[in-house]
């Protein structure tokens, strides 16, 4: 899968593991265990495959408030970014993920459009969802390399 | 001036010069392995005697060391060495050691010359043993050439004035007037504000002995005031200096107090004031009136008008309350500002600091939440003569707090705000929840820290008190504070980084342990004196092992939180040490300074007066009569900014030739001169920051060689078309950030001179990237480094034709020397 390079790994010592990160995170709250301290840690004391393989980096909602705190200006949120990047690489991708992506492939939304959907934004005085240009959707996944990892 | 030694100039100026031929000898040193290890000293040592005037070259283990420095004055005695260089570290560091073995040995100290092969070469291309080599040859060869030219010198000596100025009146400037005083010198204190104190008069106790702060103080305060040798100057701040080290002529601008010396601190002038404005001694938590005392224990101990807050502002006596009230009629509203003269053999700058202010980290709530404040608003909180009488009590509903958090490093060690740790917050921390125990024991204390700092004597023992005595320490910073905003009472979010666990905690008052900062008036300062400091905007030591409380600069010393954030136990020790060291030199009444001044040759010399224009210190005057100009010796600083500036080459900088510095490019185009790239530093700033390149061990490529001038303002636009001329590929030319000159402004010249060389260069179709100028203090070693990594990549792009070109558009014209 083709990335861009998103984390200069060097921050990675810049880390004073004071907690600041964990401490902002509302994933943290929610999810029990999800620590972007430990994951920070993780990655530079016991490597890149150590990290990924925990599924919970999933977590993640990419708000960037950790950055936005973080004293020594790591970027955090891209530093998970990469690692989510690097886990479905390496085959870690969790069902839910894995549900998600195909359901993009096929549909190109996220979602399913249901007729009930449908009815309600009729209801409600909304336009039609137009038509998602499924090839072309494809042909993007196809060149970031995603559908091959999805198999 | 200057006359009687004519005939000596004019001789100076033949191209022979000695009486005897050069008897060089070349000591290249180890430095154990420091050396080297990156180089092979042998080889250098044996390509040395082979050069030119060269008799003997010698490797050592350690050149520095008492044997080495012997070997040297033996040498000189038996061998008959009129020239000394010795191959080894800066002569930042060693030239005063090997001049002094020069004069044992009983040669001139101005016949020494060093290459800088460790700063300079083995500890900045420590895995390329091969280039290191050959890099350390040629500026052995440069050093070499430059010794063949050198010639003795006489120091002048200047008699040092038995008196200092102390600016800064904080403790460390409170201990260093004192020392002086004491000693018999005279002494002026200068101090911004109303009173002398500083941040020690502000807080309440002292770690780690638990000492009342203003109770240790307030003595020594009263001490200064009533000194007969100590001038204390409040509402004072410097505005001028001139001068040299022994001789400085300093400007002061004292501000008016609008109250006269014979007030008996009574106060019956205060109550009757009706302007009240935040009391800035108590971090804005009290008012205070336009006439007013700082705080109970102030020197002097008068009151003051505060203009900017007082009715009469505007020059109109509307209201004269205070001149009412005040039975020794004191009050003067026609008391005017005034500018002192005052002449000094020394200066101590102790500027001290300020605390950072942690409003940008708005995560934090600090402005926005009554109850979050900072560590200095908390020692007026609970200090006696504070606000609220030491009754520790939060801002927003007047209550005794049940329970405090103190969040660490807020400001320090954080690219955010300030990298360094600020030194005194874990402790000050530390100290403060045991003061609250102390009078409410029941209050629950959190420290929420990342590490704790007890480094001091004594101090590991208060830390292990207070978590004995029940303060909670939670490894983890939290992330941030909410307020609850019906209570006031804040939540505390983060992690406990220990247990993996999230943590919140509803507290009463959060204290934001915030750190230090240089203080906004030390950049002033810092100008006036020409004083170099680091990238946190703290002064630079002279050396910071070996000489930690000078300066660059002779005859100014640094003491207290303006060199670094440090404690009040440091900040005194400091300014013990700066008054012993400003001591030595008031004592012993003289000093020599370097006889590296300019002299004006009068049989070349116009009197256009282009020189005299340049100079930084006017120094030189012009006869109008006889349209001669001359140097007074005594006001020459040494940056030879006059030398390029003569269009007849009148002016010879000593010790700083054009002839030496021709040679030294000489020698370093005689071979793959296409490659090189030829560097000039200033003494003061750009070489200092390539040793520290050295010092940091920061790698950069071998093509660059330097050579070093006391300011970049001597650096003559023929040095640099000399080196094209000879085919040198690249050339830099380096010197103190703008505003930073260490010789006031004389690289403006520089400035201009190197603007005019690329239209030169423009003009002769010679490439303009190959001349660089770049600005490098003494702290930029990265800089430096990456200055000669863009000259690498200009050097690699370079054609034979292009070096073909320069040595055409600058190959001497008839009439010209070469």
């Amino acid at each position: 899968m083709k990335s861009l390079e998103l984390f200069d790994e060097q921050l990675l010592y810049e880390c004073y593991q004071c907690a600041r990160c964990t401490g902002s995170c509302p994933a943290a709250i929610v999810v029990e265990g999800f620590n972007p301290r430990n994951m920070l840690l993780t990655c530079s004391r016991l490597g890149m495959e150590a990290a990924v393989s925990d599924a919970k980096l999933w977590c993640c909602t990419t708000c960037h408030v950790c950055e936005d705190r973080c004293p020594q200006m790591i970027a955090v949120a891209d530093l998970l970014m990469k690692m989510m990047n690097e886990a479905a690489r390496r085959g870690y991708i969790p069902d839910k993920v894995r549900t998600a992506t195909e359901m993009i492939l096929r549909t190109g939304r996220l979602l399913h459009v249901s007729k009930r959907i449908c009815d309600v934004r009729r209801k409600l005085g909304l336009p039609d969802l137009p038509d998602v240009p499924v090839e072309e959707v494809e042909g993007i996944l196809e060149e970031t390399g995603l559908s091959e990892l999805m198999g | 001036m200057g006359r009687e030694r004519t005939a000596d100039e004019r001789s100076a100026r033949k191209p022979v010069r000695l009486p005897e031929a050069p008897r060089i000898g070349v000591y290249v040193c180890h430095c154990g392995l420091n050396i080297d290890g990156s180089l092979d000293c042998e080889e250098v040592a044996r390509y040395a005697a082979g050069l030119e005037g060269v008799v003997l070259a010698r490797d050592s283990m350690y050149t520095c060391s008492d044997s080495g420095q012997d070997g040297i004055q033996n040498d000189i005695r038996e061998h008959g060495l009129n020239r000394v260089v010795v191959a080894s570290c800066t002569p930042r560091l060693h030239e005063p050691t090997f001049r002094a073995a020069c004069v044992e040995g009983g040669l001139n100290p101005y016949l020494f010359e060093m290459a800088n092969i460790r700063e300079h070469c083995s500890w900045v291309h420590l895995h390329d043993r091969k280039q290191a080599t050959e890099k350390a040859k040629d500026l052995v060869k440069m050093a070499v050439a430059r010794a063949r030219l050198l010639e003795p010198q006489v120091e002048t000596e200047v008699p040092i004035l038995r008196s200092a100025l102390v600016v800064g009146g904080g403790v460390a400037g409170i201990q260093a007037a004192l020392d002086l005083g004491d000693a018999g010198y005279k002494v002026y204190l200068v101090e911004k504000g109303a009173s002398i104190g500083g941040r020690m008069a502000q807080i309440d106790k002292t770690f780690p002995t638990m000492d009342c702060s203003i109770c240790i103080l307030a003595p020594k305060m009263s001490e200064v005031g009533r000194h007969p040798n100590i001038e204390l100057m409040t509402l004072s701040e410097v505005e001028e200096v001139d001068g040299y080290i022994g001789n400085f002529r300093v400007k002061v601008r004292k501000k008016p107090r609008y109250v006269k010396d014979a007030c008996t601190y009574c106060g019956d002038c205060v109550t009757d004031c009706p302007q009240h404005v935040p009391n800035e001694f108590d971090c804005g938590l009290s008012t205070r009136r336009a006439i007013y005392s700082p705080f109970a224990q102030a020197v002097p101990a008068t009151y003051l008008i505060d203009m900017d807050t007082c009715v009469n502002r505007h020059g109109m006596i509307a209201c004269n309350r205070c001149y009412t009230a005040c039975g020794q009629k004191c009050i003067d509203f026609s008391q005017r500002e005034e500018t002192l003269s005052l002449e000094v053999g020394t200066i101590i700058v102790c500027t001290g600091s300020d605390v950072y202010d942690p409003t940008p980290l708005t995560e934090l709530g600090y402005q926005r939440f009554p109850n979050v404040i900072t560590s200095l608003e908390f020692e007026r909180l609970i200090n006696a003569g504070g606000p609220t009488g030491g009754n520790l009590i939060r801002p927003s509903d007047k209550r005794v707090p049940k329970t405090v958090a103190f969040l660490q490093c807020i400001g320090s060690r954080s690219k955010r705000s300030n990298p360094y740790c600020s030194n005194i917050c874990c402790m000050n921390t530390i100290k403060d929840a045991l003061l609250i125990r102390e009078h409410w024991p029941e209050t629950q204390i959190y420290v929420f820290y990342m590490d704790i700092r007890a480094f001091g004597k004594g101090f590991e023992d208060l830390l292990q008190r207070a978590r004995r005595e029940g303060v909670i320490f939670i490894r983890g910073i939290p992330g941030e504070i909410l307020q609850n905003d019906a209570t006031g009472n804040l939540k505390v979010i983060g992690e406990n980084t220990l247990l993996s666990k999230l943590y919140q905690y509803e507290v009463d008052l959060a204290v934001l342990s915030v750190g230090i900062e240089p203080s906004k008036e030390s950049a002033v300062v810092k100008r006036l004196l020409a004083l170099p400091s680091m990238a946190d905007g703290f002064f630079m030591e002279a050396h910071p092992k070996l000489r930690p409380v000078d300066t660059p600069t002779g005859g100014i010393f640094l003491a207290g939180c303006a060199e670094g954030p440090k404690d009040i136990k440091d900040s005194v020790t400091q300014a013990s040490a700066a008054a012993s060291r400003a001591n030595i030199l008031m004592s012993r009444g003289k000093v020599t300074v370097e006889a590296i001044t300019a002299q004006i040759d009068p049989e070349a010399c116009t009197g256009c007066g282009l020189c005299a224009r340049v100079c930084p210190y006017g120094a030189i005057l012009v006869d109008k009569e006889s349209r001669k100009a001359s140097v007074v010796e005594a006001a020459c600083a040494g940056c030879g900014t006059c030398s390029p500036e003569c269009a007849f080459g009148a002016v010879t900088m000593r010790h700083y030739t054009d002839e030496q510095i021709l040679a030294q490019i000489d020698a370093l185009a005689e071979e793959g001169a296409a490659r090189k790239i030829l560097a000039f530093c200033c003494n003061w700033c750009s070489y200092a920051g390539a040793d520290f390149s050295g010092v940091s061990r920061i790698q950069y490529p071998p093509e660059i060689r330097i050579v070093r001038t006391m300011c970049s303002g001597r650096v003559d636009p023929r040095f640099v078309e000399h080196a094209l001329f000879r085919g040198i590929a690249a050339v830099l030319v380096s010197g103190c950030h703008i505003g930073d000159c260490h010789y006031i402004n004389a690289n403006h010249q520089t400035e201009k001179r190197v603007q005019k060389l690329w239209k030169r260069m423009a003009k002769l179709g010679v490439q303009r990237e190959r001349l660089r100028l770049a600005w490098i203090s003494a702290a930029e070693g990265v800089k430096f480094a990456k200055e000669v990594e863009a000259l690498r990549q200009v050097v690699s792009r370079i054609s034979d034709e292009e070096i073909r070109k320069g040595i055409e558009a600058f190959s001497p014209r008839k009439g010209e020397p070469a």
